[in-house]
């Protein structure tokens, strides 16, 4: 989680986001603390409402959970719901991409397939 | 929730009209950042806000109290001017020491504890005279200043701007560390935008002596886009929209435009990115620029 913020996204969906891919890479486990929204902001200098949005987000996900006077915690079946919430983006964000600079450089749907079949 | 709230503000210096007619309202528990071009009149809004200048015309109150000559209001607030090291006498020889002692016996909610913890972080000497202190040391001083004051509403006139870049960083920290604990209200004026953009809950736009922008820095920014493509694509696709600082490079623009409100269907032939805030500000001076 200790990426650069960079300016291609709000930055209160880049903590979120951050947090998510915590989750996704077991580095953050269920049931597990996450940081405050104070540490959060004085690491990257951000304004405290801003990571409590990006935390916010969260909750409504149903990803995090507040312990009332402990912080914030990471949801039971977080990451499934997370890995749900990607494959459902993952042609827009990523195939849909990759067709897009396919076509323009003339590598054909068959060429692209074979090339996702004999990565290993 | 308190406000600090300035109506109708006018402020002439002779035949200089520098704030023409500013409505402005600071909700307590908030960080601000207020920007604006040189001599847009930062530095006179600010002192008329903490009653230090009077206005032309227009009223400042603090909980629908005027502020001026009113010391109830006026101890709620702490504005930490720049220092300066020469006085009308020569040399500026008071001493850090004094200096600190005076904002003491100023600022009724004054923190020694904090002050001196500050003075040894940014490693000032406190014999040293103000006159004798770098341009560096002399904006830490303001800082001690208005961070130690404990003030509900302090206002910082841009304090970094003598800073070397780790003591920016420290400065930054701070602000958090003593927002995040005590909740007070901050307003900081920057010409380091890109720097402290993060820090804002609400930034204030200032330009031609007149409030251009006062909103919340996200939102702000979610309805600010750069838009790039070929040229009459990027004309039709932004026609509808309030557009800033064209600039063309062959077949190609690019604009920044303001739009009413988030926009996610822009055509799709043209490339959409998000705007920083000191790149919208830039966008915006350009533009007024090229109007004159």
């Amino acid at each position: 989680m200790l990426e650069n913020l960079g300016e291609d996204k709000s930055i209160y969906i880049q903590i979120s986001e951050m947090i998510e891919d915590e989750i996704l890479r077991d580095i953050l486990k269920e049931e597990e603390k996450v940081p405050s929204t104070t540490e959060l902001s004085k690491f990257y200098k951000i304004n405290p409402a801003t990571a409590a949005k990006g935390i916010n987000l969260l909750v409504d996900r149903d990803i995090l959970y507040k312990k009332r006077g402990i912080g914030m915690f990471v949801q039971d079946g977080a990451k499934e719901r997370i890995r749900e919430s990607r494959r459902n983006s993952f042609y827009e964000t990523y195939v849909k991409k990759i067709i897009g600079e396919a076509e323009l450089i003339g590598i054909s749907k068959e060429e692209l397939k074979k090339m996702i079949d004999t990565e290993k | 929730m308190s406000k600090l709230v300035g109506k109708s503000i006018v402020k002439n210096y002779g035949k200089d009209k520098v704030l023409k007619n500013i409505d402005i309202e600071i909700e307590t528990g908030k960080i601000y950042g207020l920007i604006g071009r040189n001599g847009v009149g930062k530095t006179t809004l600010l002192s008329i806000l903490t009653a230090q200048n009077p206005a032309t015309s227009g009223e400042v109150t603090l909980d629908g109290e005027p502020v001026w000559e009113n010391e109830k209001c006026l101890d709620r607030m702490c504005y930490s001017r720049e220092l300066s090291p020469v006085t009308i006498f020569g040399t500026n020889n008071i001493k850090v020491k004094e200096y600190l002692r005076t904002a003491k016996a100023f600022y009724k909610n004054w923190d020694q504890e904090y002050a001196e913890e500050l003075i040894k972080l940014f490693n000032i000497n406190k014999k040293k005279a103000v006159g004798k202190l770098s341009k560096g040391q002399l904006s830490a001083i303001t800082i001690i200043i208005a961070l130690a004051s404990k003030a509900e509403i302090t206002i910082l006139d841009e304090p970094v701007a003598g800073l070397d870049v780790v003591a920016r960083e420290q400065f930054y920290k701070l602000i958090i560390e003593e927002y995040a604990e005590t909740g007070r209200t901050f307003i900081i004026s920057t010409h380091i935008i890109e720097e402290a953009a993060s820090l804002f809950e609400k930034v204030i736009i200032l330009e031609d002596g007149q409030v251009a922008i006062e909103e919340n820095t996200e939102d702000l920014l979610a309805r600010a886009y750069r838009i790039s493509g070929q040229d009459t694509i990027v004309d039709e696709a932004t026609k509808d929209y309030k557009v800033f600082h064209p600039e063309v490079l062959g077949h190609n623009k690019v604009v920044t435009v303001l739009a009413d409100e988030p926009v996610s269907n822009f055509d799709c032939r043209v490339q959409v990115e998000p705007v920083s805030l000191q790149n919208l500000f830039f966008a915006m001076c350009s533009e007024e620029r090229k109007e004159a």
